[in-house]
C-alpha cells in the first residue's frame, strides 16, 4: 500500500484509494448485509426484548407488584383485564404485618371483636385474621363499627385487597402475564444454553473428526449417525427414570477421593445448589436436550473443516511446524464461526419448540416453574374455555422462534458472501 | 467407489446392531419387568417363586444373553409376541406400520408437491412479493409447536366448521360398497394429520428447494446456456432444475427414512392409530418385542436412508469423491 | 414483519370467531338434525385396552367393555351393594348356603353357589361349574401371567353338588368373612378354552398366545355377557352387538362402538363434532367437565354432564424414614396446614369431597365422627404452634430451620397428570405459608408406580391415590408386613413404612370377623390410629366424570371398580 501511495496521484487512484483505506472489517460488511435483511433485523430487535424481559423478570415482577406465585384459587380463569380480589393469603399476611407494627391497637380491636361477637374464631388470636378475610363491604362496616385509631389505616387496606390482571389469571389463579414472564426466563434461557452447549459440543467433535480423518472420524460420525438415528422418546422415558442426584452423588465421591477433601466439598456445594428450589428438571432437561441436538452442529463443523483442511494457508502453516492444537484452535475455528453462530441462532428455536414437545409428554420442566412450553400444555385441555391461556404462551413460543429463525437467516446471508438476496 | 459402498454398508450395520444392543440395554433398565409385573400382582408370591420365575423368563441371565437369545429368535423369522396384547408382533405391527406409512408418505408428497415449486418459484423471482410471503409463510410453518397446530385445526374445520372429522382413520363401524367408498371415507380423516404434519415440512422443502435453485442458477454453466441464447426454458429446467436436483434427492431420502417411525403427537391428537402411539404405549406398557421391533426399524430406516442420501451425491456430483 | 403480524391478527380472530362457530353448529346438533337412535352409540375412552381374556386382563379400559360381555357370579350395583349376577342367590352363613369347616386344624369356609338356569355363553354352551374350574386351574398354572391371581387361587376347589353341572360347592382357603366377594372372579369357557389349555399350558405364555381370546376374538361362544365383541381392532375400537343367546334382559342398542382417543384435549372436540355420542368415565379430567358443564349450560347443549363420588382416594403417602417426618408433630403439621375445604370448593367446584381417611363415604365402614376418628380442620396457626414446637423455627427466607437445616421436603407424583400437578402446586404453596418448603418431582407413571413407589424410593413425599371397593380391608396398605423391602421381593403396598403393632394385630382379626358390626369396631380403631399418627395425609375422595347425551336414560355412573356398563342392557336412547 505504502507503494501505491507513493506511485500514484491521479484522481482516480485517489478515490480507489480511499476507498481502499475506508474498506470495511469482516464485521463491518456482515453487519451491513444484515442490515439489508428487514425480518432478521426485527427478529433481533424482538429476541433483545425478550432477553431483556428475562433477566428483569424479577424487577418487573417488583414493579407491577405482582407476585408471579401468588395463588387465588377462588379466582382461576378469568379473562385478561380482569380487577380480582385479593386471595387469603396476601390478606393475612398483611394483618400479620398490622400485628406486628402496632401490638396493642391490634389487641384492643381483637378484644373488641371478640366482645361484640362480630367473628366467630376458632382461637381468639385469630379474631382479626377472620376478620380480614370477611367480604369487603362487610369488613369494613365491621371496622367503623369499632372504637380505634387505626380505623382508617385498616379501611384502606381492605379497600387495596385488589389486583389488575392483564392478561388474566391461570389455573391456580396466578397471574399469567407474570407466569409469561418468568416462562420467558426458563424457555430463552434453556434455549441458549442448549444452544451454545451443543454448539461447544459439536464443534470440538466435528473439528477432531473432520481434522483427523480416517479411524477417528470414521468413529465420531458413526456415533454421530446413531445419536441421530435413535428414537428419542424411549431415551428420554429411560432417562427420567434416573435419579440425577445418584448419579451426581457418586461424582462428589469421586472427587473427594481423587482431588482431595476440599474438591469434594466444593462439588458437594455445586451439587446441592442445583436441587435447591426444584431447578432440577432444568438440568435435566438442558442435558437430554444436548444429548439430542449437537450432532447437525457437528456435521456441519467436520464438513467445514473437511474443506479447510486442503487449504494452502493451513498448508502453510503445517510446514512452520505449528502443532495440530494451533492449526485448529488459531487457523481453523476463525473459519467456521460463521457457519456455527448460524447453527447456534437456528438451534434456539428448535430447543424452545422441543422444549415445548416434551411438556406435552409430561416430561417437560416441572410445575410450579413456569415455561412458555409446560403453559402450553397445560391450557389445551381448556382451550375453549380459557383460549387465552393457550394463545399467549403459543404465540410467544411462535414469535421467538420464528425471530431466531430470521435471525439465522439474517446471519447466514450476511456472512456467505455468496448469497445475493435482498 | 464399490469398495466405499460394501464399507459403509457393512459400517451401517455394525451401528444397527451396537444400537439395537444399546436399546435393549435401555429397555432392561427400566422399571417393571414382567415378573415385578406379576409379583405386584400376587402378593402371595413367595421368593422361591420369584427365582423360579425369573429362571423361568431368562430374567436372571445377565443382559448380553438375553440379547444373543432374542437374536437368535430374531434370525429365525420370530419376532416375538405382544406382552400386551398377546398376538404376534408381526400382526400387531402390520396395520399401525401401514396407517403411519399412509400418514407419513401422504404428508411428504404433500409437502414435496407444494414445498418445491414454491422454492423454486422464488428463487426464480427473488426477491419478489411472493418471495417475501412464502418465506414468511415458511418460518412461521417451521416454528409453530405442533400439537397447538393440531388443536387450532381441530377446533375450525372439525368442531367450528364441521367438515372435518376430528380424529380415527376411518368411519367407525363402516361397511363399505367398494374400494372407491373406502378410500374417500379414509382420504377424508387423512386431511388434517396430513396437514398438520406437512405445515412444518413444507417449510423445510420449500426453503431447501430454494437455495438448491439460487445455488444451481449462479453456476457459470448458466451463464454460458444464456450467451448460448439457449430458451429461458431450457435454461432453467434443464441446466438448472437438474442441478438443483442432487440435494433436493439427497433431503427427500433423508425424509424418507421417518415414514415408518410416525409422529406420537399428531398420532395421538388425531387418534391415528399409527407406529408412534404404538411404540410409545409398548414403552409405557414394557411391552418389550413390539418397542424393539419399532426400534430397530426405525434406526435401520434412518442410517439407510443416510447412507442412500450419501451416496446419490456422490453419484450426481462427480465433484464428490469417496476414498 | 408486518405481514407476520397480520397472520397473527387473523389467526387470533379465527380462533375467536369459531368459538363463536362451535357453539352454533353444536346448537342446530342438539336441537335437530342427527338425533341419536338406538342404533348406534359411540363411547369415547381415552385409555388404551388390550386382549379380551378376563384372566390376563389388568388395563382399566379392558375392564370397562369385560362388563359388556361378561359376568361374574357377583356384583356391586350403582347403591354400592354386592347383588348376586351368574349366580342365583349369595350364599352366606345365616341362610345355611356356606359354613366353615375344619380341615387339618385351619378353618376354611365352604359355599355353594347355584348359578342361573338359563346362563349360557354365546354359542348357547350352558354355563356351568367346570367353567369355573377351568378358571381357576389356568389362573393357578405358573406358566400363565394372570392379573389379580389370588382371586382366583383362594379358591382351592369346586364340586359338583347333587352332581348338578349349575350347583358348585367352592372350598375357600381361608376363613375369611369376604369370601363372597368374587366379582372378579370370571368363568373360562370350558368348550373353547379347555383344549388350549391342554394343548400350550405347559409353554411358558403358551395358553395367553394361543387363547382363543387372542386368536379368535369375535368368536361369540367366549362371552356370556348382554353382548358379545363384532370387531376388536387393538390401539383403536371395539364394535359390541347384542347377545342373541343372552339370558337376562336383551338391551336397546343395536349397536355399541367403544373408541379409543388417546389425547383427552381433544376429546370434546371429538364429541362436538360427532365422532363419538358420550364421554365415558375414562375420559375427561375434572377441570374439563367442569368448564363443560358450564359450556351446556350457556349455550344449551344436548348433553349432560354427570359427576359421580367414587371409592378412590387421594392421598399423600409419607415416607417414614425421613428423618424429619419421624416427628408426628410434623406430620401433624403437614396436615393441619392443608385447607382441603378450600382445594375442593376452589378447584373441584365442590364436586369431590375432602378426605379424612382412607375409607371412602361411598363405604359402610365409613365415619366422620370425630369421637371415632381424629378429624384434621385446616388451621395454620395451629400447625406453626406445632412446628414451633418440635424445635422447627423460622429462617431467613421464611422457611424453618433447626440445626442449620431447612425444613424441606420433595413432593412426587405422576407427571402428565394435571389435576394432581394442580393440587401439588396448591399444596406447596399453603405449606410455604407456614414455613415449610416443599418442591415438586413427577416422573412417568411407570416409573412412578413401577420403581419410586414400590421400592419406597421417594424421599418424602408420594402423591398417588388408591381405588378400593367398599368393605375393602386396608391390610395391604397399613399392615406392618406389608412394607416392601428388597427381602420381600418388594411385595405389599404400605409405602409409608409405617409400623403400629395394635393395627397389626387388629388386621388380622378382621379378616375372620364374621359380624358386621364388630368390623366396623374393629376397622374405626385402625382409623383412630392412622389419623392419630398420621402416616399418611389425606386429601380428597374422586368423583367419577362422564358426559352423556341427554336422551340417554338408564345410565347411571357407579363410583366404584364394577363400571356403568355392567348394567348396559338398561341403556335407552329412545
Amino acid at each position: 500500500m505504502s507503494q501505491a501511495e507513493t506511485l500514484t496521484t491521479t484522481p482516480q487512484a485517489t478515490a480507489d484509494l480511499k476507498s481502499i483505506e475506508t474498506s470495511q472489517t469482516f464485521f463491518q460488511i456482515v453487519y451491513s448485509q444484515f442490515k439489508e435483511h428487514k425480518a432478521a433485523v426485527v427478529g433481533a430487535y424482538l429476541i433483545l426484548f425478550f432477553v431483556l424481559v428475562a433477566v428483569f423478570a424479577p424487577a418487573i415482577e417488583w414493579a407491577t407488584g405482582t407476585d408471579s406465585d401468588s395463588q387465588n384459587v377462588f379466582n382461576r380463569y378469568k379473562p385478561p383485564f380482569s380487577k380480582i380480589v385479593a386471595s387469603q393469603d396476601v390478606r393475612e399476611n398483611q394483618i400479620q404485618t398490622f400485628i406486628q407494627a402496632n401490638p396493642t391497637d391490634a389487641a384492643a380491636i381483637q378484644q373488641q371483636l371478640l366482645e361484640k361477637n362480630l367473628v366467630q374464631p376458632i382461637r381468639p388470636e385469630d379474631a382479626l385474621y377472620d376478620w380480614v378475610n370477611l367480604e369487603k363491604s362487610k369488613a369494613i362496616s365491621v371496622i367503623q363499627s369499632l372504637d380505634t385509631s387505626k380505623k382508617d389505616q385498616l379501611v384502606k387496606m381492605v379497600n387495596n385487597f385488589q389486583s389488575f390482571h392483564l392478561f388474566g389469571t391461570d389455573e391456580l389463579g396466578r397471574d399469567v402475564l407474570m407466569r409469561l414472564v418468568y416462562g420467558t426466563r426458563v424457555s430463552i434461557g434453556v434455549g441458549i444454553l442448549v444452544a451454545l452447549a451443543s454448539a461447544v459440543i459439536g464443534l470440538i467433535i466435528g473439528s477432531l473428526a473432520g481434522y483427523y480423518g480416517g479411524v477417528i472420524d470414521t468413529i465420531l460420525m458413526r456415533l454421530t449417525d446413531s445419536l441421530l438415528s435413535l428414537p428419542t422418546l424411549p431415551v428420554l422415558v429411560v432417562i427420567a427414570a434416573i435419579d440425577l442426584k445418584k448419579v451426581l452423588g457418586g461424582l462428589v465421591e469421586f472427587a473427594n477421593s481423587w482431588f482431595g477433601a476440599t474438591a469434594g466439598n466444593f462439588t458437594q456445594e455445586i451439587v446441592n445448589s442445583i436441587f435447591s428450589g426444584g431447578k432440577e428438571s432444568i438440568y435435566k432437561l438442558v442435558f437430554i436436550l444436548c444429548l439430542f441436538s449437537w450432532m447437525t452442529v457437528a456435521r456441519l463443523i467436520r464438513g467445514a473443516i473437511l474443506s479447510l483442511r486442503e487449504r494452502e494457508f493451513i498448508l502453510a502453516s503445517k510446514t512452520l511446524g505449528a502443532t495440530d492444537f494451533t492449526i485448529i484452535v488459531r487457523h481453523m475455528f476463525p473459519n467456521v464461526i460463521a457457519p456455527l453462530l448460524v447453527s447456534v441462532t437456528l438451534g434456539v428455536g428448535d430447543s424452545i419448540l422441543f422444549e415445548a414437545a416434551l411438556s406435552y409428554l409430561g416430561l417437560g420442566i416441572q410445575p410450579p416453574m413456569p415455561s412458555w412450553g409446560n403453559m402450553l400444555f397445560n391450557a389445551q385441555e381448556l382451550i375453549y374455555q380459557a383460549p387465552f391461556l393457550a394463545i399467549l404462551p403459543g404465540v410467544l413460543i411462535f414469535l421467538v422462534v420464528v425471530s431466531f429463525n430470521f435471525l439465522g437467516d439474517g446471519l447466514q446471508d450476511a456472512i456467505d458472501p455468496k448469497t445475493v438476496r435482498r | 467407489m464399490t469398495t466405499y459402498i460394501l464399507r459403509r454398508l457393512v459400517q451401517t450395520l455394525m451401528v444397527i446392531v451396537i444400537l439395537s444392543y444399546v436399546c435393549f440395554s435401555l429397555m432392561t433398565l427400566m422399571p417393571g419387568d414382567p415378573v415385578e409385573l406379576m409379583i405386584s400382582a400376587n402378593p402371595k408370591i413367595t421368593q422361591e417363586d420369584v427365582v423360579r420365575l425369573r429362571a423361568f423368563y431368562g430374567l436372571d441371565q445377565p443382559t448380553y444373553v438375553r440379547y444373543f437369545n432374542w437374536v437368535g429368535e430374531i434370525a429365525k423369522g420370530d419376532l416375538g409376541y405382544s406382552r400386551t396384547y398377546r398376538i404376534p408382533v408381526t400382526e400387531m405391527m402390520g396395520p399401525s406400520l401401514k396407517a403411519t406409512f399412509v400418514l407419513s408418505m401422504g404428508s411428504l408428497i404433500f409437502s414435496i408437491l407444494i414445498g418445491v415449486p414454491l422454492g423454486i418459484y422464488c428463487a426464480l423471482k427473488p426477491n419478489s412479493k411472493m418471495d417475501y410471503v412464502v418465506n414468511m409463510f415458511n418460518f412461521g410453518g417451521i416454528s409453530l409447536p405442533s400439537f397447538f397446530l393440531g388443536i387450532v385445526l381441530i377446533i375450525i374445520f372439525s368442531v367450528g366448521l364441521g367438515w372435518l372429522p376430528a380424529g380415527g382413520y376411518q368411519t367407525t363401524g363402516m361397511h363399505y360398497d367398494s374400494w372407491f367408498a373406502e378410500m374417500l371415507d379414509k382420504a377424508k380423516y387423512l386431511i388434517l394429520p396430513i396437514l398438520s404434519l406437512s405445515v412444518q415440512s413444507i417449510g423445510r422443502f420449500s426453503r431447501f428447494a430454494r437455495s438448491a435453485m439460487v445455488e444451481a442458477m449462479r453456476n457459470d454453466f448458466i451463464r454460458t446456456a444464456r450467451a448460448k441464447g439457449m430458451s429461458e426454458k431450457v435454461v432453467i429446467w434443464k441446466h438448472g432444475f437438474r442441478n438443483a436436483l442432487i440435494p433436493l434427492i439427497t433431503i427427500v431420502a433423508i425424509s424418507f427414512s421417518s415414514v415408518f417411525s410416525g409422529a406420537l403427537i399428531t398420532e395421538s391428537l388425531f387418534a391415528y392409530p399409527g407406529v408412534g402411539r404404538l411404540i410409545y404405549t409398548s414403552i409405557i406398557g414394557n411391552d418389550f418385542n413390539v418397542a424393539m421391533i419399532s426400534f430397530i426399524i426405525s434406526i435401520a430406516m434412518v442410517l439407510v436412508m443416510n447412507l442412500v442420501a450419501d451416496l446419490l451425491y456422490g453419484a450426481a456430483d462427480p465433484r464428490i469423491s469417496y476414498k | 414483519m408486518k405481514n407476520l403480524t397480520g397472520l397473527l391478527v387473523v389467526a387470533m380472530l379465527v380462533a375467536a370467531c369459531t368459538k363463536k362457530d362451535a357453539g352454533q353448529t353444536a346448537d342446530v346438533q342438539a336441537q335437530g338434525g342427527a338425533k341419536l337412535t338406538n342404533n348406534e352409540l359411540k363411547i369415547g375412552i381415552s385409555q388404551e385396552f388390550e386382549n379380551f381374556n378376563p384372566l390376563i386382563s389388568s388395563m382399566l379400559a379392558t375392564t370397562y367393555m369385560q362388563r359388556m360381555v361378561n359376568r361374574t357370579l357377583v356384583t356391586i350395583d350403582a347403591d354400592g351393594k354386592w347383588v348376586p349376577q351368574l349366580a342365583k342367590a349369595i350364599p352366606s352363613i345365616e341362610a345355611g348356603t356356606a359354613k366353615v369347616i375344619k380341615v387339618g386344624g385351619k378353618e376354611k369356609i365352604q359355599a355353594t353357589w347355584e348359578l342361573l338356569d338359563n346362563a349360557v355363553w354365546g354359542d348357547g354352551t350352558p354355563i356351568t361349574c367346570d367353567d369355573f374350574s377351568l378358571a381357576v386351574k389356568i389362573a393357578s398354572s405358573p406358566n400363565v401371567g394372570v392379573g389379580e391371581k389370588e382371586v382366583y387361587t383362594q379358591v382351592e376347589k369346586i364340586e359338583l353338588v347333587d352332581k348338578n353341572p349349575k350347583k358348585c360347592l367352592f372350598t375357600y382357603e381361608k376363613a375369611k368373612w369376604d369370601f363372597y366377594m368374587l366379582g372378579t372372579f370370571y368363568p373360562v369357557p370350558k368348550q373353547l378354552e379347555e383344549a388350549v389349555f391342554k394343548k400350550y399350558g405347559s409353554q411358558k405364555e403358551g395358553y395367553e398366545k394361543n387363547s382363543i381370546y387372542s386368536k379368535e376374538p369375535t368368536n361369540v361362544g367366549l362371552f356370556n355377557g348382554p353382548y358379545v365383541i363384532s370387531e376388536l381392532q387393538l390401539g383403536d375400537h371395539v364394535t359390541f352387538v347384542p347377545n342373541p343367546k343372552f339370558y337376562g334382559t336383551q338391551p336397546h342398542i343395536k349397536k355399541i362402538i367403544v373408541k379409543l382417543i388417546p389425547n383427552t384435549g381433544t376429546l370434546e372436540a371429538n364429541l362436538r363434532s360427532g365422532t363419538i355420542d358420550l364421554i365415558s368415565t375414562l375420559g375427561l379430567a375434572l377441570d374439563q367437565a367442569l368448564a363443560f358443564e358450564k359450556k351446556i349450560k350457556s349455550e344449551n347443549l344436548g348433553y349432560q354432564v354427570l359427576f359421580q363420588p367414587s371409592t378412590v382416594y387421594e392421598h399423600i403417602d409419607l415416607n417414614l424414614d425421613n428423618p424429619f417426618l419421624k416427628d408426628v408433630r410434623v406430620r401433624k403439621a403437614l396436615n393441619f396446614a392443608i385447607n382441603k375445604e378450600d382445594l375442593v370448593n376452589a378447584l373441584f367446584e365442590g364436586k369431590q369431597q375432602p378426605a379424612i381417611h382412607s375409607v371412602t363415604p361411598r363405604d359402610p365402614w365409613f365415619t366422620a365422627d370425630p369421637a371415632k376418628v381424629t378429624v384434621y380442620k385446616y388451621n395454620k396457626r395451629e400447625a406453626e404452634r406445632l412446628l414451633d414446637e418440635a424445635g422447627w423455627k423460622p429462617g431467613a427466607d421464611g422457611i424453618r430451620v433447626k440445626d442449620g437445616k431447612r425444613l424441606s421436603f420433595t413432593v412426587m407424583t405422576t407427571a402428565g397428570n394435571k389435576t394432581r400437578e394442580l393440587v401439588q402446586v396448591y399444596l406447596q404453596n399453603q405449606w410455604k405459608q407456614v414455613g415449610i418448603e416443599v418442591n415438586a418431582k413427577n416422573e412417568p407413571a411407570r416409573v412412578f408406580f413401577g420403581e419410586t413407589t414400590k421400592k419406597r424410593a421417594f424421599d418424602s413425599m408420594a402423591l398417588f391415590a388408591w381405588v378400593s371397593s367398599p368393605e375393602n380391608t386396608p391390610k395391604s396398605t397399613f399392615s406392618s408386613k406389608n412394607i416392601p423391602t428388597a427381602k420381600n421381593g418388594w411385595s405389599g403396598q404400605n409405602y409409608m413404612g409405617w409400623s403400629n403393632a395394635a393395627v397389626d394385630k387388629t388386621l388380622d382379626a378382621l379378616d375372620t370377623e364374621m359380624k358386621h358390626e364388630k368390623r366396623i369396631e374393629m376397622v374405626h380403631e385402625v382409623l383412630k390410629a392412622y389419623t392419630d399418627e398420621v402416616p399418611v395425609l389425606p386429601l380428597y375422595y374422586r368423583s367419577d366424570v362422564a358426559v352423556i347425551p341427554t336422551q340417554l336414560k338408564g345410565y347411571r355412573l357407579t363410583g366404584h371398580q364394577f363400571p356403568e356398563t355392567n348394567v348396559v342392557e338398561n341403556w335407552n336412547l329412545e
